[in-house]
């Protein structure tokens, strides 16, 4: 029949009719169109024919002995599973009903008798347009699964790198650090930090990064390299905030970028000295007056802005033993519920205030979120850092293996720190790790890295800038103190530091003294000494502890010069 | 009802389709159709059974082109589910008509001497 | 979500309006805006009136535009932001490289 059309593929078709001439009549149709022909004679037949061949479509007859059309298409259909293995009807049936549980029963279309080949090979060819389109459908859905399940091991393998990498500091170790961070943390871009400087102090950092998933994650390695490099050296928050943000402004894609409050907390100095760019207000919590300081987002995100167009202002707050600080992601604040509305701060401030158990803030926090949301959130970070008393001073740990005997003993060495330099360079990591080459000293990096800090503070900000710590006695005078220190650096152009290093041997083991100058005007040594040494002010703390930690302390040329000295065992 | 008791046009379009198996159809068409005519007796009082071989037969005859004998098998089948209709007079109307179409395909089937 | 943009009669300004969400789908679409003219304007405006929503993506978005535009020499005007999406502008202190109102 030259008007069929040729079927495009040749298919495997099954024919179940019980009457032998229809068989007959349809089989030899069917084979005509170029297709392979298997026949059943009645409906059970039909399904052990199919299971065993599988054809790729099925002609029925609605009414068979054994198990009729409808009875064999449910199984059909159940043993073809997924795939699409059309059954087109082959009925005299003229009732709605009878049609009705044709297509209930799985038939995709019918076939009237008497057949007309025309409209039989029409219908074949469509029914396997259908077919051959839920095969393609289930072809991409698996190329997908494993696309996803490779996928997937990706993330596993960057997220165990990330972990190792994120847990490297303190956070674990601390024990008056208290934080909350989501197993996705990796994939929302969110970045919890935190580490030790050679002093004590406690560096920490919150960052979120811009983004979803990998790339997101991608800048967190450097960044924390660069974090945790620099606070074992000594090196203060805006060094710090310099080279992280260069690092990000070099690697990162111009539209990414990653909002981070830096802090450094110091027990030793009674302050928090904060950088926020981006983030949402931490709070610097008070205990004694239950008032709570927003620490506001003055800065553009870390990665973002050049070397030269930097702003890398810090603010320091007092804070008095017992005091929180307390820091969160956007995570918190963006909580909404099923009608859009976001938690907001107006209602965190109400969790605040209805907070009666500093310690349960977290789960009073919590909780509010879940009661608002009506299910928990996953991607909210929150820490939230005490000033407790008695932390011990961090030793370095062994830098070398060897026994300690091929170190510099015997030598001198001075320093001059000028206006340009002072402006714009600290010193301190520099020389301490000059003077860790010498192993006895190293037990006592801490202590010494703290007298170090702590003069050449004196030195700069009372000696050459002309400060008067008696303004930080409360928040305001605080920042008043630092915003004249950063004022008057800003102009700085004449002045210097002196600092003299010599280290001699001793009998026993050995000795450093340690000499710093200043250009500034001095001060009545006996006077400030004389000071009750109240260790609730603010200020004067400085100059009893260089006395707790150094062996000695002696002031000369009317207090422009001081010189400590550290002294150490032989080492076996 | 036009009484068509086999229709030409229908046998030259079948012939079209089964090309060399056209002689094959006719001689399985009339064996099949004797099998059903003796079914139909055996099953005299059994109104499903009578329903479901009628269905069966009028398939096949229609695709024929035996166009009478499909229609008496269609009205046995529709009145094989009323309780009452006396089944056994078209039982017989079947077989009559049978009687007279079969030697028409028969000689129809001479035609070909294979 | 959609990007119109509108090139002033003597090309020296184009403007871009966002309507409906300014997140991370818009990506393509907000880059063809200016992307597309081979003259570059002095002055570019993103109207943000019909912004529903906007996110960290949309920020990195305005970088894109603004390194475009010249980076540190960009004239970029942010204009008819809600008081939402002002937010969002203020906390990344965004004022400080676009001319927000």
């Amino acid at each position: 029949m030259s008007t069929l059309a040729p079927a495009p593929e040749a298919l495997t078709i099954l024919i179940a009719e019980d009457s032998a001439t229809d068989l007959l009549l349809l089989s030899t149709i069917v084979r005509r169109q170029g297709h392979r022909v298997l026949t059943a004679s009645n409906g059970e037949e039909a399904v052990e024919v199919f299971a065993r061949e599988r054809p790729q479509l099925v002609l029925m007859d609605a009414l068979m002995p054994v198990m009729d059309g409808f009875g064999a298409a449910r199984w059909i259909k159940q043993l073809a599973g997924e795939e699409l293995v059309p059954i087109i009807f082959l009925t005299s049936l003229r009732e709605s009903a009878a049609l009705a549980e044709c297509l209930d029963a799985g038939g995709d279309d019918f076939l009237p008798k008497p057949y007309n080949p025309l409209i039989l090979a029409a219908k074949i060819n469509a029914m396997d347009r259908l077919r051959r389109l839920q095969a393609t459908v289930l072809q991409q859905r698996d190329q997908i699964a494993r696309h996803h399940d490779y996928l997937l091991h990706e993330q596993r393998v960057a997220k165990a790198v990330f972990d190792k990498v994120a847990h490297s500091g303190c956070i674990n170790a601390a024990p008056n650090i208290r934080y909350l961070q989501s197993p996705y943390a990796l994939f929302n871009g969110d970045l919890l930090l935190a580490a030790y400087t050679p002093s004590g102090d406690m560096h920490v950092l919150l960052g979120d990064f811009t983004g979803h998933g990998l790339p997101a994650a991608v800048g967190a390695m450097p960044l924390a390299e660069v974090f945790y490099g620099m606070s074992a050296k000594g090196y203060g928050l805006v060094q710090i905030l310099r080279e992280m943000n260069a690092k990000l402004k070099r690697i990162l894609p111009v539209d990414m970028f990653c909002c981070a409050t830096l802090l450094c907390l110091s027990t030793q100095r009674r302050v928090v000295e904060v950088w926020n760019g981006g983030m949402p207000d931490g709070y610097v919590h008070d205990i004694a007056s239950g008032k709570r300081t927003p620490l506001q987002s003055r800065h553009l995100p870390l990665g973002v802005l050049s070397a030269q167009a930097f702003d890398d202002r810090t603010e320091v707050w007092p804070m008095a033993l017992g005091d929180r600080v307390f820091l969160l992601s956007d995570g918190v604040l963006d909580t909404a519920d099923a009608n859009d509305q976001l938690f907001g701060a107006v209602r965190l401030h109400q969790v605040f205030a209805a907070n009666r158990d500093p310690d349960r803030l977290f789960e009073d926090i919590e909780k509010a979120l879940a009661a608002f949301r009506g299910e928990a959130r996953d991607d909210v970070s929150m820490v939230e850092i005490t000033l407790q008393p008695g932390q011990s001073l961090r030793a370095t740990g062994p830098l070398y293996a060897d026994s300690g005997q091929s170190c510099p003993l015997d030598w001198a060495v001075s320093f001059e720190f000028r206006a340009e330099t002072l402006k714009r360079y600290n010193p301190l990591p520099y020389l301490l790790q000059l003077l860790l080459e010498i192993h006895g000293l190293r037990e006592q990096s801490g202590a010494l890295y703290s007298v170090m800090a702590e003069l050449y503070s004196n030195a700069l900000e009372h000696g050459v800038l002309g400060l008067d710590s008696r303004l930080k006695r409360n928040a305001q005078g605080f920042a008043e103190y630092y915003r004249q220190r950063n004022e008057r650096l800003a102009q700085l152009n004449s002045g210097f530091v002196r600092v003299h290093v010599q280290v001699v041997p001793t009998e026993a083991g050995g000795k450093m003294s340690l000499r710093l100058e200043d250009s500034g005007p001095g001060f009545d040594v006996e006077q400030v000494l004389a000071r009750p040494l109240d260790i609730d002010r603010l200020s004067g703390r400085g100059l009893s502890l260089v006395r707790q930690l150094s062996s000695e302390v002696r002031w000369s040329d009317g207090g422009r010069s001081v010189c400590v000295e550290f002294c150490w065992g032989a080492l076996a | 009802m036009a009484e068509i008791h086999m229709d030409l046009d229908v046998l030259s379009g079948l012939q079209e389709v089964m090309e060399g198996e056209y002689p094959k159809l006719l001689d399985t068409f009339l064996d099949d159709s004797q099998k059903r005519i003796e079914a139909l007796r055996q099953a005299r009082d059994d109104a499903k059974a009578l329903g479901r071989i009628a269905h069966s037969f009028k398939g096949s005859s229609g695709n024929l082109g035996a166009v009478r004998l499909a229609q008496l098998c269609q009205r046995l089948e529709v009145e094989s589910v009323e309780a009452v209709a006396d089944l056994g007079a078209l039982v017989d109307q079947i077989d009559d008509e049978f009687a007279l179409v079969k030697p028409m395909y028969e000689s129809e089937r001479q035609r070909f001497q294979i | 979500m959609s990007v119109e943009s509108e090139v002033s009669l003597d090309g020296k300004k184009l403007t871009i309006a966002i309507k409906g969400r300014f997140d991370f789908g818009s990506h393509q679409t907000f880059r063809d805006a200016y992307e597309r003219y081979y003259k570059v304007p002095e002055l570019y405006v993103v109207d943000l009136k019909e912004t529903t929503y906007m996110d960290s993506s949309a920020l990195g978005m305005l970088l894109l535009l603004r390194d475009h535009a010249g980076g540190e020499e960009a004239q970029v005007q942010v204009i008819n932001s809600n008081s939402d999406v002002r937010k969002i502008l203020a906390i990344s202190n965004f004022d400080k490289l676009f001319d927000i109102n």
